[in-house]
């Protein structure tokens, strides 16, 4: 009779138990992950990466939101490095930009994945997770850095745990920049002359003013100039600091850091943005006034601080890519500004397939890759080649995308994703919305940022 | 003979006794296993509040005492909550928190009452404005967040529109630090009032109509029926929107998040304690400083509930 009891409860137990299991299994998404079983012949026989990947990228094939387009999935990919790697298997953990920084820290705490797209290279690499490049790169042969577009390579450099120099942690896989794109039609319709290639402060400034107010041609409201007062706003006041011949400050470690948030080429570029703000839309500060941009009802004739992503695509989705016009934003008597931007790839320390994940990042940068992501998904390329391939001279505003992502200030910005960009950036919004003078803005930018880095 | 009778009922005697024993026993044996079973079945929500909210509560104490990046973790003892108690971005999110708080509470109670009065009040189509003003409060607060953007628009914005047909002035809301917390009251008021006027609906039924009816034989007018009858027997209902109101207020991040970033655009006047934790922990890597004042937050919360519940003499 006991025996029986106990028989029900044990089998009682498993059950629940078992429930238990299942119920815990399907809480794991499956969606944007894709599963293999292991292959048992080849030179790649039984080994097997994961690699995380941010952005649109989905496995199956799916409309283009933009284009309306049919955008391949990313099982093309897959099936090719399977092919070149005869047993090899690579699996996909993909994920949207929405708050990738967290999750590729719990990713990479817990050794999920082989191979990372990191765009914040600069933090992980000194916490030790990652893998130096450079002696795999010594000991290929077959590879070189030359593929790249100049500048790439520099501009992913990062301290490891132990080392003073910069080292390569992360390969370019994507590419991004920052440019000022203009309308021309605008331009057109007052008659002023398009923006030079590398154009001043005062070269925008005069533009700006001349074409604020009501069009000749439409009688439409126009607005000379637009910039993103709220986010990136950090980010635009430092490169009109660059073009002075100014910088943010110098070091790449904490320890090292010294900031020049409050000299003379930033308050400068501050009082310039309080004196731009007059010849743009309300509503800068909360990222608002510029819904237009893009349409065929466009208002607004010069855009600061733009991105390839949200432009290049778009603008031909929209018909508007003869419309559109792209000159580098400030830079110094170098020739040298701007934020560097993108996504490296990277390999865990952790990974236990290190040589196959070598030959991933190397096929991750190769033209197949390279170009399928640019064709099906508008991600930018980071390889020279790109300039040569079909699907990008239809589309002539990459060339001066390509030129622009050349000569960004590298080592990336240390300070980028950390307490100062927010700290400046609250400063900004505070003189903008005339809560603060520029310069007390920049004074308080300065003091909070420094005593941050002194008690961190 | 009678020995044997004896005897016999004796044994019988013992004989129901141990069976009466043995039944008891039985009993307890069952109501013991029935109880197993029951436990059984509860390991599975017992191990996801330990695995999804213990266990995170634990670490989250563990982490305030830590400089922590995620892999990288130094011991500092209470440095973390040195640096946020003295920290005037944080004091300024308490403040903002307060203040979208308080505004949003008392314009939507009375609001609501008022509206749930009306509703209750008509004779016709009570169904129908029900849905209508609960409607807001079905509607994801993300999703509400960005068509506000919208509708308060600087120059696109339909309440600016129609301010400025009035002859008024037309704020710039979500771009100037002096309307933005503004723009978040508003917001959190069209989101909250539906589920406000639909408890207060609840009670108002609920109110006995005998009291109204003896309240006219004495010649009460209206109002004073509403004030007399209504409101006092209301009075739970208030307690309980406050005291969910606070909570509520006390925790905002969504909509926030989504109008002003992280850091609370403009110029950290919308940045609440749940984005502050947000931008020090998810954007800037310092889990320890977003422990600690996760920590700061839930002492806030708690004297705050505990001050609430005096003031509404609610009993929980």
């Amino acid at each position: 009779m006991r025996r029986g009891i106990y028989k029900k409860k044990v089998t009682l137990f498993i059950t629940m138990m078992l429930l238990l299991s299942f119920a815990l299994v399907g809480c794991v998404p499956k969606s944007n992950s894709s599963s293999s079983t292991s292959k048992t012949e080849g030179k790649w026989a039984g080994q097997k990466i994961r690699v995380q990947m941010i952005g649109d990228f989905a496995m199956e094939d799916k409309t283009d939101p933009v284009t309306g387009e049919t955008a391949k999935g990313m099982k093309v990919v897959k099936e090719e490095f399977e092919k070149q790697h005869p047993g090899a298997t690579v699996d996909f953990v993909l994920m949207p930009w929405e708050g990738y920084t967290e999750k590729t820290q719990a990713m990479i705490t817990s050794g999920e994945a082989d191979v990372y797209q990191m765009p914040g290279v600069a933090d992980f690499a000194p916490q030790g997770v990652l893998e130096p490049l450079q002696p795999w790169i010594e000991k290929d042969k077959e590879f070189s850095l030359d593929i790249f577009i100049d500048n790439q390579v520099d501009g992913w450099k990062a301290l490891g745990p132990d080392s003073k120099e910069l080292d390569i942690f992360g390969l370019p896989f994507l590419g991004d920049t920052r440019f000022i794109s203009f309308d021309k039609k605008i331009f057109d319709d007052w008659g002023v002359e398009y923006p030079s290639e590398n154009p001043t402060m005062e070269e925008i400034a005069e533009k700006a003013k001349q074409m604020t107010g009501k069009n000749p041609k439409t009688g439409e409201q126009n607005y000379g100039i637009w910039f993103r007062g709220d986010w990136s706003s950090a980010f635009t006041l430092v490169d009109l600091a660059e073009g002075q011949n100014g910088t943010w400050g110098t070091g790449f470690a904490w320890d090292e850091v010294k900031f020049n948030f409050d000299s003379p080429e930033m308050l400068n570029g501050l009082n310039w943005l309080l004196e731009m703000q007059k010849y743009a839309p309300k509503g800068i500060v909360s990222n608002q006034g510029n819904e237009k941009w893009l349409s065929k009802d466009n208002n607004i004739a010069i855009m600061l601080n733009q991105g390839p992503g949200d432009t290049v695509k778009p603008a031909y989705a929209q018909g508007l890519g003869d419309r559109l016009g792209i000159v580098n934003e400030f830079k110094n008597d170098e020739g040298r500004g701007g934020l560097f931007a993108g996504s490296p790839i990277t390999i865990a320390k952790s990974s236990k397939n290190k040589e196959l994940a070598w030959e991933w990042v190397k096929f991750a940068t190769s033209d197949f890759v390279q170009k399928f992501v640019f064709e099906e998904y508008g991600a930018i390329p980071a390889v020279k080649s790109a300039t040569e391939w079909d699907s990008v001279k239809e589309m002539p505003l990459m060339l001066p995308v390509f030129k622009a992502m050349e000569t960004p200030m590298t080592p990336r910005y240390p300070w980028g994703s950390s307490q100062p960009r927010f700290i400046l950036t609250s400063e900004i919004e505070a003189a903008l919305t005339g809560n603060r003078s520029a310069e007390d803005a920049l004074k308080k930018a300065q003091k909070e940022s420094t005593e941050w880095v002194e008690n961190r | 003979m009678p020995n044997n009778s004896m005897d016999a009922a004796n044994t019988a005697t013992q004989s129901v006794n141990t069976n009466t024993h043995t039944e008891s026993k039985t009993m307890k044996q069952k109501k013991r296993n029935s109880q197993w079973t029951w436990y059984i079945f509860l390991i599975p929500s017992f191990l996801g509040i330990l695995l999804f909210m213990v266990y995170p509560i634990a670490e989250s104490l563990r982490l305030s005492f830590f400089k922590s990046n995620g892999t990288i973790e130094t011991f500092t003892g209470l440095a973390n909550f040195r640096t946020v108690l003295t920290s005037g971005p944080f004091w300024n999110s308490v403040w903002n928190t307060f203040y979208i708080g308080i505004f949003q509470i008392i314009i939507t109670i009375p609001l609501g009452f008022i509206f749930a009065t009306l509703i209750n009040s008509v004779s016709k189509g009570k169904n129908f404005f029900k849905v209508l003003y609960f409607l807001p409060n079905v509607t994801s607060i993300v999703a509400a967040a960005m068509i506000f953007q919208f509708v308060l628009h600087p120059e696109m914005g339909i309440l600016n529109y129609i301010l400025g047909s009035l002859g008024l002035p037309t704020p710039g809301w979500f771009s100037d630090p002096a309307t933005s917390k503004w723009g978040v009251i508003l917001l959190a008021v069209w989101h909250w009032i539906g589920f406000v006027i639909i408890i207060c609906l609840a009670n108002l039924q609920a109110i006995s109509s005998e009291m109204y009816e003896a309240a006219k034989i004495d010649g009460a007018s209206g109002i004073q029926q509403w004030l007399f009858i209504t409101i006092p027997n209301m009075t739970g209902t208030f307690a309980f929107l406050l005291i969910t109101g606070w909570i509520g207020a006390l925790q905002r991040f969504n909509e926030v998040y989504v109008v002003g970033g992280p850091n609370g655009s403009p110029a950290r006047s919308i940045q609440t304690m749940g984005a502050f934790i947000y931008e020090r922990g998810f954007t800037g890597f310092e889990f320890g400083i977003a422990s600690a004042a996760t920590y700061i937050m839930f002492i806030i919360i708690l004297i705050f509930t505990f001050i609430n519940l005096k003031v509404s003499k609610m009993k929980i």
